[in-house]
């Protein structure tokens, strides 16, 4: 689905990343994890052409990101609270993404249905602004929103942060269930090792913008992973 | 400790992300302060003899005294709008072992070091070297000044306090313009009655106490007011209001443009700072008050320029941000799969809409003449026309992002309309009098009126051409926009 050739970033004389080659398939649910600084965010604002590479190119469905806009058919992504629109109430944000992706109200109102355990009460008919939200139920909301009209690829940068335990769990059964479309493609960044193993089927570990380790996620992945930050 | 409250202020200019567009614009903004320095030096200078010439049979500074309460408005409206406090990162301090009192009184201080308070010795100190050279007592002389420069002081306080209050302003405004109209038709003395008081400074220079203690009353009140305010601020945030869930569903005859003209309505009516920005956009629609009444204000050159402000003001205040206004959700914007000439065109939309309907609103001007009113009209053609891609284009370069529901916070500027932001401005209007006044003079006012309207009009027959430039600019911009937006 999403292939990298020699892509870098360089901000100055420091290079922010630099991968070789990678390949994501379609239907894998996409794990990157390192400390802070390592490239996550850096990646992920490429895939999305927030940003422009120094070298190289990212084919996303046969469509160079870089130069076509066709991309944003079938991607959707919640990186930090830029990706929501402040003075809309959590309603008029998901009818606004609906009609961009060509979805009507009704139809968004349906499938809000679906998320009304994950939204707790605490989403819907609040008469509040999303601005007014505390920042877990931000976050729920923009999670929620990038599910809207089926997209294939879905980037999620850091989605448990500020998430209340109860709604972290939750978070990952719905990411279970959503991977088990083989159509769709996730990928998750987290500083949180246990639900990362727990939710994707592989882990890339990027440690100074480039690629330390890159598995498919077994048994032993999560202990692996927890010598590594601790050496 | 001031000193290192200051070198703050001063990194904090020097490591700006846009440091170097800022140094042009504040080179720029030198010489446009030099221009009005020199006038206001110029009129100091010149404006007591020639009254004292004109009028033999009155005094001419009592002349000048009647006037001092216009000039003081004016200055309170100028100062309101432009005027920046001066901003440290107040917020940061407050947890550090600095005396509130200290920071506070730095931020005073400050305030009184900016170029407006340079007025008093411009205008009005020529003229006491004046009086003093026609006859009048040192202490005469120096209790006249020394009143006006503490007033003026007081309005820098003044403006302080009511930086935060839009309601304020406009209350102000319209009462002023209402006394001034009544004076003005009516022949009686209400505002002029103010000079008396500086006449009588004159007979009894003690009389410099009273702007003395309103100059010290309003520093306390001033001082007073931040030091609540910075108490306030934790327990103002928790305050959020009920969301008001208008559909906007009229707008749905728009078709594919509903959907972005309700957000740009919501961002309007649902945040502090476009919100006030609208509003001031109102006020232009009186800004041909200023120039029509007055017969050596119906000069050429004066008409087209006030005629284009009449209809542009939401052209020059909303306009100007586009798309900054989408700044704190940029990323999320670029992300979608949205057509940039759908929301292109809509912000045009938007902007044809406000200047249709300030043209209907200006109708009552016909007092003042059909041609004044043609005026407007073939202005309002040249800026559905021509004026809304010429702000486009500067909002399109615009790098500075905008905070939108900035509450109103002691410390924080909440006027996205400065002094900077004017100077992009200017050439705006410098091309529409040009288009009027060539054919004006070359031929005569008619071939003026139609080469303006006209020029709007080839801007809405090749609107398609147009729009399709600007997105491309727009997708050009896009990375380095989206760099400066997120910058925080």
């Amino acid at each position: 689905m999403i292939k990298t050739n020699s892509l870098t970033k360089i901000y100055g004389d420091k290079t922010a990343l630099s991968i070789d080659q990678l390949e994501i398939p379609t239907g894998q649910s996409f794990g990157l994890v390192g400390n802070n600084g390592a490239g996550k965010t850096t990646f992920f604002s490429l895939l999305l052409d927030l940003i422009k590479a120094s070298s190289g190119e990212i084919i996303s469905n046969k469509i160079a990101v870089a130069i076509s806009e066709e991309w944003k058919n079938f991607t959707s992504a919640f990186i930090d609270d830029s990706f929501l629109i402040g003075y809309l109430t959590p309603e008029e944000y998901f009818y606004f993404v609906g009609s961009l992706r060509g979805i009507d109200q009704k139809e968004i109102d349906l499938f809000l249905e679906a998320y009304a355990d994950f939204f707790n009460d605490e989403i819907l008919n609040q008469k509040k602004y999303l601005r007014d939200f505390s920042k877990g139920n931000q976050k729920k909301v923009g999670l929620v929103a990038t599910f809207i009209g089926k997209p294939k690829v879905i980037i999620l940068d850091e989605p448990f942060a500020n998430l209340d335990p109860t709604t972290q769990i939750k978070l990952k059964q719905l990411i279970h269930k959503k991977s088990e479309d083989k159509e769709l493609t996730l990928l998750i960044s987290s500083h949180d090792l246990n639900h990362l193993t727990e939710v994707c089927n592989r882990i890339v570990l990027l440690e100074k913008g480039s690629v330390i380790m890159d598995k498919e996620t077994t048994a032993k992945t999560l202990q692996e992973l927890e010598d590594y930050f601790s050496a | 400790m001031s000193s290192s409250l200051f070198q703050l202020g001063r990194k904090k200019f020097l490591r700006a992300p846009q440091l170097e567009a800022k140094f042009t614009i504040k080179i720029l903004m030198g010489l446009v302060i030099l221009y009005f320095a020199g006038s206001f030096l110029f009129a100091g200078v010149v404006i007591y003899p020639a009254l004292s010439k004109k009028f033999l049979e009155q005094d001419a500074i009592s002349i000048i005294n009647s006037f001092l309460v216009l000039i003081f408005a004016f200055e309170l409206i100028i100062r309101y709008f432009l005027q920046q406090l001066p901003v440290t990162e107040i917020k940061s301090f407050l947890l550090l072992s600095i005396p509130k009192k200290r920071i506070i009184r730095n931020v005073l201080l400050r305030s009184l070091i900016t170029i407006y308070n340079v007025i008093p010795f411009l205008l009005y100190l020529p003229i006491s070297i004046a009086m003093f050279n026609d006859d009048y007592l040192l202490s005469q002389v120096f209790a006249w000044w020394v009143s006006l420069a503490l007033l003026s002081l007081s309005i820098n306080f003044i403006t302080i306090l009511v930086n935060k209050n839009n309601k304020v302003l406009a209350t102000f405004v319209l009462v002023f313009i209402f006394v001034y109209v009544v004076e003005y038709y009516s022949e009686t003395e209400i505002l002029r009655s103010t000079g008396h008081f500086f006449d009588s400074l004159l007979a009894h220079p003690i009389l410099v106490l009273l702007p003395a203690s309103i100059f010290l009353g309003l520093y306390f009140i001033t001082f007073k007011f931040l030091k609540i305010n910075i108490n306030l601020e934790g327990s103002l945030v928790a305050k959020t209001g009920v969301a008001n869930a208008e559909r906007y569903n009229f707008l749905n005859v728009f078709g594919p443009h509903a959907l972005f003209l309700k957000n740009d309505l919501r961002l309007i009516v649902r945040n502090i700072r476009p919100r006030n920005i609208v509003l001031a956009s109102f006020l232009f629609l009186f800004y041909g008050l200023a120039f029509f009444p007055s017969i050596e204000y119906q000069s050429a050159f004066f008409i087209p320029f006030a005629s284009i402000f009449i209809t542009g003001g939401f052209l020059l205040t909303f306009g100007n941000y586009v798309p900054a206004w989408d700044s704190e959700y940029y990323p999320f914007l670029m992300c979608q799969n949205l057509s940039y000439k759908q929301y292109l065109d809509s912000k045009w939309r938007l902007m044809t809409f406000a200047v249709l309907v300030s043209t209907v609103l200006s109708i009552p001007y016909i007092y003042f003449g059909v041609d004044i009113y043609l005026m407007i009209l073939s202005g309002a053609f040249f800026n559905i026309g021509l004026g809304t891609w010429i702000t486009l284009y500067g909002g399109l370069l615009n790098k500075q992002p905008l905070k939108l529901n900035v509450k109103a916070k002691a410390f924080e500027n909440t006027q996205a309309f400065s002094g900077k932001q004017f100077l992009m401005i200017l050439p705006k209007m410098i091309l529409p009098v040009l288009l009027y006044l060539i054919p004006a003079q070359v031929f005569n006012s008619t071939v003026g009126l139609i080469t303006l309207a006209s020029s709007g009009i080839l801007g809405i027959i090749f609107k398609n051409q147009i729009l399709n430039q600007m997105v491309k600019l727009f997708v050009k911009e896009k990375h380095q926009t989206l760099q400066a937006f997120t910058q925080k």
